[in-house]
């Protein structure tokens, strides 16, 4: 190692370099994909799928990995847009009430992910993913396949409310990641998700409870999820069973784009945000710059690749499944 | 009769137990016509999942199957009225070839398969998407009659389908246990680190698993295009779910190795018989997907080979 190409460096600010040259490439090709309504436009699609990405990176930091979050994020909105016209249909004098219902809902549910997991030993990625399945049903059940809206115009003001040019769920969104960055590096959870994710039985050795750890790392990715679907109810004004549709293959790409090792141990919170803007400024640079954004999918399949392949460690690797 | 020996046998009596508690409760559920009729619709589904057993009897998985056959039901559109009947050529070979590119990236490159798969099916919905221009696409009725009218039709009261679903598992099976390809695709499953020390190119074999996987995944968006005289990117959107459910309830483990495409076979007709009970019993369609969830976690903790996972990741 040493020197400043070594693999740690690369690997820490690849992905930011990635980012300042993707945006550098557009504004180029037409400046006014650097003008703030631009902008404003990318924090608002970022948002939602910052939260997920957010919640999926601690599970990926501890080397497991969670494909629930469409299912999580529909139930999850389902229920808020339920619950939030339950209580008067308005953010005061009780529909706030509504959000920590929710965003505990989130861990109770991605805690249930984790309990089949470690419990019944099946793999994460298969785990997640019949759970997934399971809250996107449940949420086709509870609705019938109807949509639920919500026309508070307070709670709206997430969306509507406009500080400096950009509306007050960036600045909530903002103020989620230093939650996150806060939980990874100064709680004893955060730290322990780097010891099982730099290596199970070590961690195991030392006397940390594996299994309690994993099943807190699923739940708070639950939380995250259940913060991004209050967020996308807010964007959108409604919800239903498809909401979450779509958040899997790109929140996943995100996080690892953005630098965090499939293996686990391996980046962290600020990976996640360079990552989700990378996702969330192609996607908008492709239309800014005429290209149709059907393209968008493609192209993230292909960057997903390279960036795993870029990250892995060949000699580390006996083989994979 | 030892635990080991009826857990092999399990997937039969449930299958067995189900058709019983069914044809009690409803008996027009029996009669042959119902029986084959019901056998006819499930066959794209089994298709998918027939491909499906490769990938995972080689302890894989390939989620990319559900957008696969999305891409092909466009693809089929599309061509059908310029190639004729050399579109099922042009549909097999993008479906052989995207799964060998799945199988590629997770050999060659170390991308673990959920990943890789994933990564390969937004590249299929991608395609999907710019080939239809985000539209539903019908085929024209006339030469979609004349080209494949054989595929959907009935012999008698055996619905032409069921055909093609033989003669598939027929071939799929012969693989599986009389050529040599089938024997590595064991081993693989089996044991990669031993199946690799006995000098058994193993990549080379998992790329040419999830090929097939690709392939039968794309026959399976063929049929299903033909049936419905048209594509879309999101059309077989549902796919992926009983597909695994499938495999994992007729006892391919994840973990891979044992099973295969008899198996899967029986898990397809489970799946059938599940789906047409909720029927029979008043259950909302709405509640479906939710039961399958769960059928499938079931599934998966009860085949699952523990001894071979180390850690459970």
């Amino acid at each position: 190692m040493g020197g400043i190409l070594s693999r740690e460096n690369i690997i820490r600010w690849a992905a930011l370099l990635v980012l300042l040259a993707l945006i550098a490439l557009f504004t180029a090709l037409n400046p006014a994909f650097l003008s703030q309504r631009n902008l404003a436009r990318i924090a608002i699609a970022a948002a939602p799928a910052m939260m997920v990405a957010l919640g999926v990176t601690f599970v990926i930091v501890m080397g497991s990995i969670d494909l629930s979050m469409e299912g999580a994020v529909s139930l999850a909105a389902v229920l808020f847009c339920l619950l939030f016209v339950k209580l008067g249909g308005a953010l005061l004098p009780w529909g706030w009430l509504a959000v920590p219902v929710i965003v505990l809902f989130g861990a109770f549910y991605g805690m249930l992910t984790g309990l089949v997991h470690v419990r019944l030993k099946i793999p994460s990625f298969m785990a997640s993913l019949a759970m997934g399945f399971v809250g996107t049903g449940a949420a086709v059940m509870i609705t019938g396949g109807e949509i639920v809206r919500i026309g508070d115009s307070t709670f709206r003001m997430l969306l509507t409310w406009r500080i400096l040019g950009y509306p007050l769920m960036v600045y909530v969104a903002i103020a989620c990641i230093f939650v996150a960055l806060f939980i990874q590096k100064h709680t004893v959870l955060g730290r322990n998700f780097y010891a099982i994710g730099g290596g199970e039985e070590l961690a195991h050795a030392s006397g940390v409870n594996v299994r309690a750890v994993r099943i807190a790392g699923f739940a708070l990715a639950g939380a995250f999820y259940a913060i991004g679907a209050i967020f996308q109810v807010a964007k959108l004004g409604q919800a239903e069973a498809a909401t979450g549709a779509n958040f899997m293959f790109v929140s996943i790409t995100s996080v690892v784009v953005g630098g965090v090792a499939l293996w686990g141990g391996v980046g962290g919170v600020w990976n996640a945000v360079v990552g989700v803007l990378i996702v969330n400024v192609i996607a908008n640079g492709m239309v800014v710059i005429g290209l149709p954004n059907f393209l968008q999918d493609g192209v993230l399949g292909v960057l997903v690749i390279l960036a795993v392949v870029l990250a892995t460690d060949r000699r580390a690797v006996a083989f994979v499944k | 009769m030892n635990l080991q020996q009826i857990r092999q046998y399990m997937p039969w009596i449930a299958l067995v137990v189900l058709v019983a508690l069914v044809g009690i409760a409803n008996p027009g559920f029996l009669r042959p016509a119902n029986l084959l009729g019901l056998a006819g619709d499930i066959v794209p589904l089994f298709i998918m999942a027939l491909g499906l057993t490769f990938a995972i009897y080689i302890g894989g998985i390939d989620l990319s199957v559900q957008s696969m056959a999305n891409m092909i039901t466009v693809v089929a559109s599309v061509y059908l009225a310029s190639l004729g009947g050399w579109v099922a050529v042009l549909c097999v070979g993008a479906g052989f070839a995207l799964g060998m590119l799945s199988g590629f990236v997770t050999t060659r490159l170390f991308v673990p398969s959920f990943i890789s798969t994933l990564a390969v099916g937004g590249i299929c919905f991608s395609i999907a998407q710019w080939l239809s221009g985000n539209r539903a696409l019908n085929m024209d009725a006339e030469q979609r009659n004349a080209v494949f009218g054989w595929m959907i039709g009935r012999t008698g009261i055996i619905p032409n389908e069921l055909f093609i679903a033989g003669a598939l598992l027929a071939i799929c099976l012969f693989i599986e246990r009389r050529t040599t390809l089938g024997r590595a695709f064991k081993a693989v499953g089996a044991g990669e680190l031993a199946a690799r020390a006995s000098g058994i190119n193993v990549a080379r074999y998992k790329i040419l698993a999830f090929a097939i996987s690709g392939a039968l995944a794309a026959i399976a968006g063929l049929m299903f295009s033909v049936k419905l005289s048209g594509g879309a990117p999101t059309i077989a959107n549902g796919f992926l779910l009983p597909a695994i459910v499938a495999v994992l309830v007729g006892g391919t483990p994840l973990t891979g190795g044992v099973g295969g495409v008899l198996n899967t076979m029986i898990g397809t007709l489970i799946v059938a018989v599940i789906r047409a009970s909720m029927l029979y019993f008043g259950i909302e369609a709405t509640q479906q997907q939710m039961l399958f969830g769960l059928v499938l976690i079931v599934a998966i903790a009860t085949t699952i080979d523990r001894s071979k996972l180390r850690t459970v990741k």
